[in-house]
């Protein structure tokens, strides 16, 4: 699987006010330290180190991850909404690259 | 009737201005301290012992133990430290004037404890998220909800973990 592979899940169908769980999952390898005498080899590292999610344009969630974040990483988050739309997760990587997936929320 | 005159060049310079001030109130919205400053993106950073993080993080704020409104869905033994899921639900008033602004994940073993932190606004309606953590060794995972009004809440829960993922 290529890495940035955005994969989102959401419930089938909604309901107004309801509070819905979006499960995000993400193929990255979030590359760990290297050490080389005990000591971290000082380079840059490739992870991501924040993702941020949208619905319907207005930001709802953001977290700020780690290298102590797994590869592939899961994020699960909970929105409350009011009406049909799409949410959007951009995941930023060390590099500067951003990934992002999107997936409807149907009423 | 004397008019002030504005050039082109004045105006235009005024305009960007402006334009740059509104850029920089709409963007430190959500995250206020950072993990890793701009400059320092992907690069090793210090070792950190847990007593700093937490000084780092939450000042000399005391964390009140609530164990019965936050539930953390952790195994009691991870096999391999380098996936280990984590679920948080919670139950804490998510109103516009007092709600979760962040969840923090600690791991207190790890090179730097500071697993995640999660940003939550009123509008998620619950204080739940879900997440992969690593885990260098057997340890405390510190599970931290920090209120709009500066009120932290935290559960502690060991993980017993047979291989380490962090790597090194």
């Amino acid at each position: 699987m290529s890495v940035g592979q955005v994969r989102i899940r959401v419930p089938e169908k909604a309901k107004a006010g309801e509070v819905v769980t979006v499960r995000v999952l993400i193929t990255h390898p979030q590359e760990t330290l290297a050490f080389k005498d005990g000591k971290p080899v000082a380079r840059q590292y490739n992870f991501l180190h924040r993702v941020e999610a949208t619905y319907n344009g207005k930001k709802v969630f953001e977290a700020e991850m780690t290298q102590a974040v797994s590869q592939n990483p899961l994020v699960a988050f909970p929105i409350k909404v009011s009406e049909p739309g799409t949410v959007k997760v951009t995941f930023f990587e060390t590099t500067g690259k951003t990934y992002s997936g999107e997936a409807q929320i149907r009423f | 009737m004397k008019r002030t005159r504005i050039s082109r060049r004045q105006a235009l310079r005024l305009i960007g201005a402006a334009g740059l001030a509104i850029g920089a109130v709409s963007f430190g919205t959500l995250l206020p301290t950072g993990v890793a400053s701009a400059q320092a993106l992907g690069m090793p950073q210090d070792e950190e012992k847990v007593a700093d993080t937490m000084k780092r993080l939450f000042g000399g704020r005391t964390v009140q133990e609530a164990a019965d409104r936050i539930k953390v869905d952790a195994p009691l033994i991870a096999e391999n430290g380098a996936v280990v899921p984590i679920k948080v639900d919670a139950e804490l008033p998510m109103n516009p004037d007092k709600y979760v602004k962040n969840i923090y994940i600690i791991a207190d073993k790890n090179r730097r404890p500071l697993n995640a932190r999660f940003a939550l606004t009123p509008e998620a309606g619950k204080a739940s998220i879900a997440t992969n953590i690593r885990l260098a060794a057997t340890s405390d995972v510190r599970v931290i909800a920090e209120m709009s009004d500066g009120a932290l809440f935290g559960v502690t829960r060991e993980v017993k973990v047979t291989v380490g993922g962090c790597g090194g």
